[in-house]
C-alpha cells in the first residue's frame, strides 16, 4: 500500500519535470522525424527502382534505423528520474535538494528507490511502445506499396520486445549510476557517448574481448539487426541478453545499498 | 581596456571551477589514453597522425562540455547578477567570456592533440610500427582548430539556453547520433556543424565542401547561433 502511494508520488513527480518530457519526445518525435525523412528516402529509391541505393526493403528496417535516437531518450528519462532529486535550488529560495523533501515524506529509502525504479520502466516501457509501433506504421504509410521486403510478424514483435528490453535495462542502468553520482551531468555524458558510434565499449573491444561482456554491448543483439549492420563477435542474444540484465540488477543492488546507507 | 579587465576576470572565474579543471584535465588524460588504446589496438599500418585524428570525435566531448560549463554554471546560482552588476554592459561581457572561452578552450585541445600524437608515437615504436610515416600538419591544427569550434558552438548555445543539461544534451545527440544516423541515409548530412568541420582533420574527399569550406559551413551555424544568443542575452531579464 505504501509501495502504490510512493509509486503514485514517484509517477506525479516525474510527469511534471520538463526535462522527462524532451526525454519522452527525444524518443518519439525525434524517432518520427528520422523515420519520416528515412522512409521517404527510401520511397524515392525503391519507386526509381534503384534498390540498391538503400540499406532498408522494408518499412520495419526503415523505422528502426531510428532506434538509437531511442537510447538517448532512455538515458535521459533514467538519470533525470532520480538526477533532478539532487538538483539544488537557486540560493535565493534556500538552495534545498529535493531529495530532502522526498525523504522526510517516504522515509522508506528502499521503498522510495523501488518506486523509482517502476517509474522508470514504466515511462521508459510506454514510450518505447508509442515509439515503435508509431515509427512503424509511419514508415508503412510513406513505403506503402514500394516495399521490396516483408518482416515477418513474429520476428517484429521479437525484435518491438527485444528494442524494448534494451531501452528499459539502459534506463535503469542510467539510473543506477546517477543514485552513485548524485549528479545528472557524469552519467548523461558517459552513456550518450557509449550508445553512440564513437563507444568507448567498442573501442575497447579491439584490447581485449572481455569487452563484449560490458552492458551495451552484451546487449546489442536485442535490436535485432542484420549482421552486417552490428559489430561481430561478442555474446549471442539471449546470453547477452542475460549478462546485460545481470549488470542492472548488480548495479541497481549496489545503488540500493549506497542510498539506504549513505547520508543523502 | 575595459574588454581587457572582462577578459581578466572571466578567465579568473573560468579557473576557479571545479569542474572546469576537472573538464580540461579529463579531456587531455583521455586523450592520452585513447590514443595509447587506438595504437595498442591497431592491426593495420597506421601513423601517430591517423591514431590522434580517430580520437577526436571522443575528445569533442571534452570541448563541447568545456564549452556549456562555462556559461552554465553562471545560471546555476546567482552568480549572474554578481556578473552583470560588476560588467553592466553585456556585449563587452558576452565577449569577455568568448575570449576567455576560446583561450581555455585552445589550450586545451593544442595540449590534448600534442600529447594524443606524442603516446600515439610513443606506443607505435615500442609495437615496432613505423609512427610517422607522413606527418600532416595541416590535419593535426585542423583537428586541434575543429575541438575549438565545435566547443564554441555549443558555448553560444549554452548562452541562448541559460542552462546546464538541455544544450549538453542538444550537442551531444545532434554530434554523437543525429549526425551519424543521418550520414547514414542523405548526402545532405554534410551540411551538419559537425560533419563540415570534421573536414578541417579528416583526410576523405568530400564532392562538395573542403577543409576550408567546412571550417566556413561550421563558423556560419556558429555565427548564426551566436547572432541569436547575443541579441537575447542582450535584451532579456538576466
Amino acid at each position: 500500500m505504501t509501495l502504490l502511494r510512493a509509486l503514485s508520488a514517484e509517477l506525479r513527480k516525474a510527469a511534471t519535470l520538463p526535462g522527462i518530457w524532451v526525454g519522452v519526445g527525444v524518443m518519439i518525435v525525434a524517432s518520427a522525424a528520422l523515420t519520416a525523412y528515412n522512409a521517404s528516402m527510401v520511397r524515392g529509391a525503391l519507386a526509381a527502382g534503384r534498390p540498391e541505393d538503400t540499406a532498408f526493403g522494408s518499412a520495419f528496417d526503415a523505422a528502426f534505423a531510428a532506434v538509437p535516437l531511442g537510447t538517448v531518450g532512455a538515458v535521459v528519462i533514467g538519470v533525470l528520474v532520480i538526477g533532478s532529486e539532487y538538483t539544488a535550488n537557486s540560493p535565493d529560495a534556500g538552495g534545498g535538494r529535493q531529495i530532502t523533501t522526498t525523504l522526510t515524506v517516504a522515509s522508506g529509502r528502499v521503498r522510495v528507490l523501488a518506486a523509482k525504479v517502476l517509474t522508470v520502466t514504466f515511462l521508459v516501457a510506454t514510450a518505447a511502445a508509442v515509439t515503435l509501433a508509431g515509427t512503424v506504421a509511419l514508415a508503412a504509410v510513406v513505403i506503402g506499396g514500394h516495399a521490396t521486403e516483408v518482416v515477418a510478424v513474429d520476428t517484429a514483435l521479437a525484435r518491438s520486445g527485444g528494442t524494448t528490453l534494451y531501452w528499459i535495462l539502459t534506463a535503469l542502468i542510467a539510473f543506477a549510476i546517477t543514485v552513485l553520482a548524485r549528479s545528472a551531468v557524469i552519467p548523461l555524458l558517459v552513456l550518450i557517448v557509449n550508445s553512440s558510434l564513437v563507444s568507448v565499449s567498442l573501442l575497447l573491444t579491439n584490447l581485449t574481448p572481455l569487452a563484449h561482456w560490458l552492458p551495451d554491448l552484451a546487449g546489442r543483439r536485442l535490436f535485432g539487426l542484420p549482421e552486417d549492420f552490428t559489430v561481430p563477435g561478442g555474446l549471442e542474444l539471449v546470453p547477452g541478453a542475460i549478462v546485460m540484465g545481470a549488470w542492472t540488477l548488480a548495479l541497481l543492488l549496489i545503488a540500493g545499498i549506497v542510498f539506504h546507507r549513505r547520508d543523502a | 581596456m575595459r574588454m581587457m579587465r572582462a577578459v581578466a576576470a572571466e578567465s579568473v572565474k573560468l579557473r576557479s571551477l571545479p569542474a572546469v579543471c576537472a573538464t580540461v584535465v579529463g579531456t587531455i588524460a583521455a586523450a592520452i589514453a585513447l590514443a595509447a588504446a587506438i595504437a595498442a589496438s591497431a592491426t593495420d599500418a597506421t601513423d601517430a597522425v591517423q591514431v590522434t585524428l580517430a580520437t577526436i570525435p571522443f575528445l569533442q566531448v571534452g570541448t563541447i562540455l568545456l564549452g556549456v560549463l562555462a556559461v552554465a554554471t553562471e545560471y546555476q546560482g546567482s552568480q549572474i547578477r554578481t556578473t552583470l552588476t560588476a560588467t553592466p554592459t553585456r556585449t563587452v561581457l558576452l565577449a569577455g567570456k568568448t575570449l576567455a572561452y576560446l583561450a581555455t578552450a585552445t589550450i586545451t585541445s593544442v595540449i590534448a592533440v600534442g600529447a594524443g600524437l606524442a603516446t600515439a608515437g610513443i606506443t607505435l615504436s615500442v609495437r615496432d610500427s613505423a609512427f610517422m610515416a607522413n606527418v600532416n600538419a595541416w590535419q593535426v591544427a585542423g583537428a586541434a582548430l575543429y575541438l575549438v569550434l565545435i566547443g564554441l558552438l555549443s558555448f553560444v548555445l549554452a548562452v541562448l539556453f541559460r542552462s546546464l543539461i538541455p544544450p549538453l544534451v542538444t550537442m551531444l545527440a545532434l554530434v554523437l547520433i543525429a549526425s551519424p544516423l543521418l550520414a547514414r541515409t542523405t548526402e545532405h548530412a554534410r551540411w551538419l556543424p559537425d560533419r563540415a568541420g570534421s573536414l578541417l582533420y579528416l583526410p576523405v574527399a568530400d564532392s562538395v565542401l573542403t577543409a576550408g569550406t567546412g571550417a566556413l559551413v561550421l563558423l556560419a551555424w556558429i555565427t548564426l547561433t551566436a547572432t541569436t544568443a547575443a541579441t537575447a542575452f542582450v535584451n532579456r531579464d538576466a
